[in-house]
């Protein structure tokens, strides 16, 4: 009796465990992070007897939680990936819509510019249509602005949202590290595993991998150690690393990672990846600095095409042409670690051969070496870096002097600051050089048909001003002479294809006779009517003149524009895989570890019933008692 | 399989989030007419729909710049049928001075109303366009281009003139410099001048001449002069003689590809020259006929000359507009021709446009019923399914 006794009360005591816990599931059906909890019941020993082993009933053996450290590394690693091709598509999309309006876009602009252009060709002597052309001109240059300051505002939002993710990352690693402690004491002084903690820990774990990409390792002791990117530690035991966002030794508005220890900072910042923070770094390095050294690039091209032109020609007052545009320096940023004094000036040298990548200058051995940061190249500088000799590479021209120390570097950004200082130079509609500087008339013996239609530099860096002839030595070939009587040109006429020499060119139309002549001078200022500069602007700005004459400035415009749109449309298709992956990853882990109330229900009738059934051994255990009391007494 | 109640509820408001997503997708497309609404949805097509745009824009521009000249050329057009009309005008006057039987008095009435054509010749040189520019003027289009002092006409405008794009790769001139229009008309009968010397005493006149054989031509100054009344010799300028022959009244001398008529009796001694046509202005030859019939002491012969050569000259002028004329004629229908192409090709950069860019209603309206749809089906399952759990029936 006192068998079934006892063995009744252990099962009543278990199956109030176990209701215990049921109830407990059931409480925290929704709580986020909460792991479904199971007990475990075990036989008590048996006892012994000739018949046999008799059963003693039951105890509770411990309580965990289902969890699978598998299925949870897979919700972690699809969650760093989603959260950082997500942040970056909502910083590039931002990118991708301020360029894409085809209406208002760069594309449309320009060509705005060049209609202008067209219209002032049409009756160059008209100051309103000058004024137009001069207020498209100013309206490009506010739109390049526009441009401009919207990428300095999405690059301090960015650096102020690494600040933000940094001090996140600190927070959730100084939680998990003193729950690490927790966790350890609890196990060590019961044995147990405290489940509510772990829970606990693998949220903290679950919000930081939203941060960055994260690995665990679990010890021993049940603490679990934290790594970070690519390695390196955030978490061991119950101590956590302190990330901080620092100056960029180049550029001090810009923000990298370290890790402080003992006073000093590391660079970890080429160690993140993964989470909202690599993708901050990612869409900083490949959306918003390319897309402000891209737009320079268009301001650099536009103002050099034009300038270029503009000196070619005359204006409406019969003078030299100036310079449309300003544009900003190449800008230079030594770098804070630097110990000696040296200095670096750099210019643009060419169009052609300019890039819109950034490069470092380093002196190291005694030498300066110059590397693509875009690339990763090195690029070949010809030169000795002298005032006399500087050197030369990627269309610049960099003059170092002082003495710089081994080590030393700067941060050359040929492009970056461009934009910024684009400005219309030109106050007066009557500037615009329209005419061109020369001008072409037929000698009045001439017996031919042939007649000019038009006469202009097209590079005024060649180009020397003087008188020159064009002289038919049949009616196909053609020579010209400078004022000196050298040949400075020859070639094969015809009707139409400009004779081109000395960085000029004159178009003829007709045929000439053997002997003619056309004298070209330079232009009366009463030319006014002359649009062959404006045509030469025309066709300078078409022109495939930039990248190594492979791309126009429409095309560099439409280059940036599908670049970006390219980078975003990744960033958007791989964000939503890998939300879908995420989602798959949370409900697998979900179906394992999530409350089902409908199972919950079944397990309190099934613990129910077994607990009456145990209560109803008690009673059956009494009546048997009574039963052989009652025998005893009566017999 | 087991679910997690969580999962369930999750799954269902993930479902319907994303079905809501795709409908404000698709009704802010029906609400923009645009598909593409940024170069993330396509950035292929995004590029190529700047380029379209801007070729559509350029387009448009190439219409405005071919009215433009257009409105020039017409002007040019009419100032040219205007200035021939003159000429024609000026040329029956010289047929009509013609007449050994006028008298000094009444030649020089005709020169009279010649001084007012040749003022009304200038002035139609001089014309402007609506801006105040010069037609005739070329580039120096603020320049006035033709200046007359007395009877000389002198030209100071440009050489060349201005060109407006019309087509992508067409730019045609806008103009004509009036150096071209009036100034450099070929003399003569374009190769050759004929005149006869002052001094002459004989009634001999010379014809203005034709080529036979061009390339028997050597141009040069040749001196066709009369040994006696009806010999002859004909001397280059270097005084070599490249030919000679007997003459009588009418007969044609012929030399070096060319021949030349001489009427009349020239008298011993008489010379003629034939010399390389240079250039002749319309201005300088009403000038010279002017100039000619106000001599009330020219013999008849020269006067005969004087006339024929100026007549000539007319001719060229006249037939130099009626070129000019056809080129701007030409020039017109090129303009007409790249226009009515640009608006085919407008109408070919829209339909692109449109097809990149606009959205298909239909296709939207269909989607949008189809989401809409699936969004009801999502929401009516997720108020049936939900409201089952098992403790509903433990009572």
């Amino acid at each position: 009796m006192g068998d079934i006794l006892s063995t009744s009360v252990s099962g009543l005591l278990a199956f109030q465990r176990a209701l215990d816990v049921t109830s407990n599931n059931v409480a925290n059906a929704t709580t986020p992070g909460y792991s479904v909890e199971r007990v475990n019941f075990a036989e008590n020993q048996a006892q012994a007897t000739a018949s046999g082993y008799i059963g003693n009933g039951v105890n509770v053996q411990s309580v965990t939680r289902s969890y699978d450290e598998l299925l949870a590394g897979q919700v972690r690693s699809s969650q760093s990936s989603y959260s950082s091709f997500n942040t970056f598509a909502t910083q590039s999309a931002q990118i991708d819509n301020m360029l894409s309006d085809s209406s208002t876009g760069l594309t449309a602009s320009l060509q705005s510019f060049v209609n202008a252009l067209q219209t002032v060709a049409n009756s160059p002597s008209s100051t309103a249509q000058r004024q137009v052309l001069l207020s498209q001109a100013q309206s490009l240059t506010q739109q390049m602005h526009n441009y401009d300051s919207q990428l300095s505002t999405y690059s301090s939002d960015v650096e102020t949202q690494i600040g933000n993710n940094v001090s996140q990352i600190n927070t959730l690693a100084a939680g998990i590290a003193n729950l690490n402690g927790q966790i350890a004491n609890g196990l060590a002084s019961t044995g147990q595993t405290p489940n509510d903690l772990m829970d606990q820990r693998d949220s903290l774990i679950d919000q930081l991998s939203q941060y960055v990409t994260v690995n665990t390792a679990t010890q021993s002791d049940g603490s679990m150690n934290v790594y970070m990117g690519t390695g390196q530690a955030l978490v061991t035991g119950n101590s956590s690393q302190t990330l901080t966002a620092f100056q960029d030794p180049y550029n001090a508005s810009q923000h990298d990672i370290g890790i402080v220890s003992g006073g000093n900072t590391a660079d970890v910042t080429s160690e993140i990846s993964g989470g909202s923070l690599g993708g901050l770094l990612a869409v900083r390095s490949q959306v918003i600095e390319p897309t402000q050294n891209a737009l320079g690039q268009f301001s650099v091209g536009l103002a050099a095409i034009v300038n270029q032109a503009q000196q070619a020609g005359q204006d409406l007052t019969g003078a030299a042409g100036q310079p449309m545009f300003s544009v900003g320096g190449v800008q230079v940023l030594p770098a804070s670690t630097n110990q000696g004094t040296g200095a670096v000036a750099v210019t643009r040298t060419s169009l052609n051969a300019l890039t819109p990548d950034d490069y470092a200058l380093s002196f190291s051995g005694g030498s300066w070496q110059l590397l693509d940061h875009t690339t990763g190249q090195t690029v070949a500088m010809t030169g000795a870096g002298t005032g006399a000799n500087p050197f030369q590479a990627a269309g610049l021209s960099i003059v170092v002097s002082g003495a710089p120390t081994n080590g030393d570097s700067f941060l050359v950004r040929p492009t970056a600051t461009a934009t910024a200082g684009l400005s219309v130079l030109l106050t007066s509609p009557t500037q615009i050089a329209a005419a061109s500087s020369i001008q072409t008339t037929a000698a009045a013996a001439n017996t031919g048909t042939g007649a000019v239609s038009g006469s202009a530099v097209t590079d005024p860096s060649t180009f020397i001003p003087g008188n020159y002839t064009i002289s038919f030595t049949n009616p196909t070939q053609y020579q010209v002479t400078n004022a000196g009587g050298t040949v400075v040109g020859s070639g094969t006429y015809t009707s139409g294809t400009p004779v081109a020499f000395a960085g000029a060119q004159v178009t003829l139309t007709g045929t000439p006779a053997t002997g003619d002549t056309f004298s070209v001078g330079a232009a009366s200022p009463s030319n006014t009517g002359d649009n062959s500069n404006a045509f030469a602007m025309i066709d300078a700005l078409s022109a495939s003149t930039l990248n190594g004459g492979t791309t126009s400035l429409t095309g560099v415009a439409n280059n940036l524009v599908s670049q970006i749109g390219v980078v975003t449309q990744q960033a958007q298709a791989n964000a939503s895989a890998q939300q879908s992956v995420n989602q798959s990853a949370v409900d697998t882990r979900s179906n394992l570890s999530g409350v089902n109330l409908d199972e919950e229900a079944a397990k309190m009738v099934q613990y129910q019933q077994a607990y009456q059934a145990c209560a109803q051994m008690i009673q059956t255990s009494g009546v048997m008692f009574n039963a052989l009391i009652t025998a005893i007494t009566n017999g | 399989m087991r679910i997690s109640t969580v999962t369930f509820q999750h799954d269902a408001l993930g479902q319907m989030d994303s079905l809501q997503a795709d409908l404000a997708q698709t009704q802010n497309q029906l609400a923009t007419g645009k598909k593409l609404q940024s170069a993330a949805d396509d950035p292929a097509g995004m590029a190529q729909l700047n380029q379209l745009n801007a070729q559509l824009s350029a387009s448009q521009q190439y219409v405005t710049n071919g009215n433009s000249a257009s409105a020039n050329l017409q002007l040019e057009e009419q100032a040219m049928s205007d200035a021939t009309n003159v000429l024609q005008s000026a040329r029956d006057l010289a047929v009509q001075a013609n007449d050994a039987s006028l008298t000094a008095a009444q030649r020089q009435d005709i020169a009279t109303q010649l001084s007012q054509q040749l003022q009304d010749l200038v002035a139609i040189g001089n014309r402007t366009d609506s801006n105040g520019n010069f037609l005739f003027a070329g580039t120096s289009s603020a320049t006035q281009p033709f200046a007359q002092t007395a009877n000389t006409v002198t030209y100071s405008g440009a050489a060349s003139v201005s060109q407006i794009q019309i087509s992508p790769n067409q730019r045609i001139s806008s103009g004509d410099t009036g150096a071209s229009v009036f100034m450099n008309i070929p003399a003569g009968n374009g190769t050759f001048t004929t005149a006869a010397a002052a001094s002459n005493t004989g009634t001999g006149s010379i014809g203005p001449g034709t080529v036979t054989n061009a390339a028997a031509w050597v141009p040069d100054t040749y001196s066709v002069s009369f040994t006696s009344p009806t010999q002859y010799q004909v001397t280059n300028g270097s005084g070599t003689v490249v030919s000679s022959g007997s003459f009588s009244d009418g007969d044609t001398i012929s030399f070096n590809g060319v021949q030349v008529a001489i009427s009349g009796s020239p008298a011993a001694g008489d010379q003629f020259t034939v010399a390389q046509a240079g250039k002749a202005s319309a201005f300088s030859t009403v000038a010279g006929l002017i100039t000619t019939l106000s001599s009330p002491n020219l013999s008849s012969a020269q006067l005969s000359t004087a006339i024929g050569g100026a007549l000539q000259q007319m001719d060229g002028a006249i037939s130099n507009l009626n070129n000019v004329a056809a080129s701007v004629g030409a020039r017109l229908n090129s303009i007409t021709s790249s226009q009515s192409t640009a608006q085919a090709v407008q109408t070919n950069l829209q339909t692109s446009v449109s097809h990149l860019s606009d959205v298909d209603y239909a296709a939207a309206i269909t989607q949008l019923n189809t989401e809409e749809l699936s969004l009801q089906a999502a929401q009516e399952s997720y108020a049936s399914i939900a409201r089952l759990s098992l403790f509903n029936f433990l009572q």
